[in-house]
């Protein structure tokens, strides 16, 4: 496979999404643009201008009529992706560092920094699709306050039943996106190792979190059990779960400080492809020239894309040597 | 107009008053779908052919997602804002092949091609850990250098120890030392009788040398040769010592003027006890 190299950012990459057709492919990194790509050729549609500092997350709406993005600048910015007129912009006391649509897109929640004598929060904003995008509540209908350790990443469950947060402890927790309540909270991770990615699968039965303690574990939305552990032997930025095969994709590798003293040989910055089942490491994909920050999939499992701390995006659609490869007791499961 | 002229130049192609000029086209649809095209033309020697070509025509359907459909006709915008359609070459580019093929055993499978890379890597790192070692003598000197390279064999592995670090050093070059077909000429049948040989002028002192073993560390070049002189000339003394911490290895070569002293001080000295070590004394082999 031949990746498509994207070159529209100057700093390291932050994090990548697909939207749910996976045509396009929103791009952010701290160099404040906002990028949207054709996920198919690499052509960049568009960007989207305003943030003033880094930008952390992105998000698309499930219909992509509407982006979000949450920056350093303290606020989540929401950008009418045809256009790439912000609609609106919702100022926080702290940095947003993750922002996530629901399953259904009427709800937005964003995961803010614990700084200044704040504490870090989860806060849910209602979404409106009217004819008039902008006209958005102003005030969020909830804030989850993490009072122990701060939320680093958050997602919804299945059906929005669920808001999972990873923390920095190295713990996940479920809340009631309803009353706030937090439900459960188990330590999944080393202590003190930071989760640094939650992906859902495609059924959002199920999700994985990547940690700095260098594994990535497979959590139920259910009940948080620990399914699958995969180890490697690096710290972890991003995991994805692809659909279409059974395998998990992480991405890592030296941080970012670290780089200039290692060799890019032990600076391990490759994705790795591990089997979702057998939790076997079944091949790496090597490109970038820095730790992988963020790892998407293309939500049909035909290609993924990686950013890095190189501030390449790289795009990779599979070839047919990774659809036919299947471990033998697949394949006799298969003739059955 | 020559038919040569008439394929050379595409611009003339729509000249139709030519009489040489080919006869149009056939397009014939046959019963089973396909399509018979039927059209001449002129080869390398000026000859009229007839090519016939059965086309089939399949038509492929591809649905797409209609949301899809319609992002396509989207506008560009931002700082994209104007830019013709199509990737464009300061943001967009195709980086290389890159074969991914997943494996079970890929863990293993990787170890190993590492362990291949590494070894290729750096000669250095490979001979790292190994020690010049010089067949004649063991001295720390390629063999090449050794002082008594025209007047020695190489020593035994029993007597010196140095056979192993002598073929490791092949294998490393590469030259094959064990099963290789290949015979030097010196080795051949015959050869050495015919062969050449040069440093004629050391074929005397060959059978007047004698190699001592089993020598004290503590031993010193002249005390050897205090030893040795009493039975004749004694033309070089050779003690083998390490290089770094300068004691002698335990043996040494100890040339004669005249053999006879040599097969004097072998019969001798053999035996005799030196620095609390028995010596042994032998004539040292014909080097090859």
């Amino acid at each position: 496979m031949r990746p498509i190299l994207l070159s529209g950012h100057e700093r390291s990459l932050t994090q990548i999404k697909f939207n749910s057709d996976g045509d396009l492919l929103f791009s952010v990194s701290k160099d404040k643009i906002v990028c949207v790509w054709w996920s198919a050729n690499g052509e960049r549609l568009g960007t989207y201008s305003g943030h003033q500092g880094a930008v952390w997350t992105v998000d698309v709406s499930p219909n992509t009529t509407l982006l979000a993005t949450g920056s350093a600048d303290n606020t989540v910015r929401l950008w009418n992706v045809k256009t790439g007129e912000c609609v609106k912009v919702w100022e926080f006391p702290t940095a947003v560092k993750r922002v996530a649509f629901s399953p259904d897109g009427a709800r937005l929640l964003a995961v803010t920094e614990k700084r200044m004598g704040f504490n870090g929060t989860i806060a849910v904003l209602d979404i409106n699709y009217g004819e008039n995008l902008s006209s958005q509540a102003t005030e969020p209908s909830l804030t989850i306050v993490c009072e122990e350790s701060k939320a680093t990443v958050a997602g919804w469950s299945f059906l929005s039943k669920y808001i999972i947060a990873g923390h920095e402890d190295g713990s996940v927790s479920q809340y009631d996106p309803k009353s706030g309540e937090q439900l459960e909270n188990v330590q999944i991770h080393e202590f003190d190792a930071q989760i640094t990615d939650i992906q859902f699968a495609p059924d959002r039965l199920s999700f994985i979190t990547a940690s700095k303690d260098k594994s990535a574990k497979l959590l139920s939305s259910r009940n948080l059990a620990i399914l699958k552990t995969y180890v490697s032997d690096t710290p972890l930025n991003t995991a994805s779960v692809t659909p279409k095969k059974d395998f998990v994709i992480l991405g890592g590798g030296q941080a970012a400080m670290d780089v200039t003293t290692t060799s890019a040989r032990q600076g391990k910055f490759e994705a790795r492809f591990y089997h979702k089942i057998f939790e076997d490491e079944v091949g790496r994909v090597r490109g970038h020239f820095g730790p992988l920050n963020t790892i998407d999939v293309h939500p049909a499992g035909t290609a993924y894309a990686s950013g890095g701390e190189d501030g390449y995006v790289r795009i990779h659609h599979f070839d047919k040597a990774y659809f036919d490869f299947m471990y033998e007791v697949e394949r006799e499961q298969m003739r059955k | 107009m020559s038919p040569t002229g008439n394929r050379a130049d595409w611009a003339d192609d729509e000249d139709f008053d030519d009489p040489s000029v080919l006869p149009p086209q056939e397009v014939i649809a046959n019963k089973d779908g396909t399509k018979t095209v039927i059209s001449y033309r002129y080869n390398d020697d000026n000859k009229k052919v007839k090519v016939t070509r059965r086309i089939k025509t399949t038509m492929v359907r591809e649905n797409v997602n209609p949301h899809v459909a319609e992002r396509r006709k989207w506008e560009k915008f931002g700082l994209e804002k104007g830019h013709a359609a199509g990737p464009s070459f300061d943001t967009t580019s195709v980086g290389e092949n890159i074969v991914f093929r997943p494996s079970v055993n890929w863990k293993a499978n990787a170890k190993e091609a590492e362990k291949e890379g590494g070894e290729k890597g750096s000669m250095k790192d490979q001979l790292k850990d190994k020690k010049v070692k010089c067949r004649i003598c063991s001295g720390e000197h390629f063999t090449a250098r050794c002082p008594f390279k025209d007047t020695m064999a190489p020593v035994e592995e029993g007597t010196a120890g140095a056979g192993a670090g002598a073929e490791a050093e092949e294998d490393v070059g590469g030259l094959g030392a064990g099963k290789s077909s290949y015979v030097p000429p010196h080795m051949r049948k015959g050869g050495a009788a015919g062969g050449e040989k040069m440093g004629g002028r050391f074929e005397k002192d060959d059978l007047a040398t004698l190699r001592v073993t089993n020598v004290s560390e503590l031993a010193e070049e002249n005390e050897l040769r205090d030893l040795f002189e009493r039975f004749g000339r004694v033309t070089r003394v050779f003690l083998a010592r390490d290089r770094e911490t300068q004691r002698a290895k335990g043996f040494a070569f100890i040339s004669y003027a005249d053999r006879s002293d040599a097969a004097l001080a072998c019969e001798k000295v053999d035996g005799f006890g030196y620095r609390h070590l028995i010596l042994r004394v032998e004539f040292a082999k014909r080097s090859t």
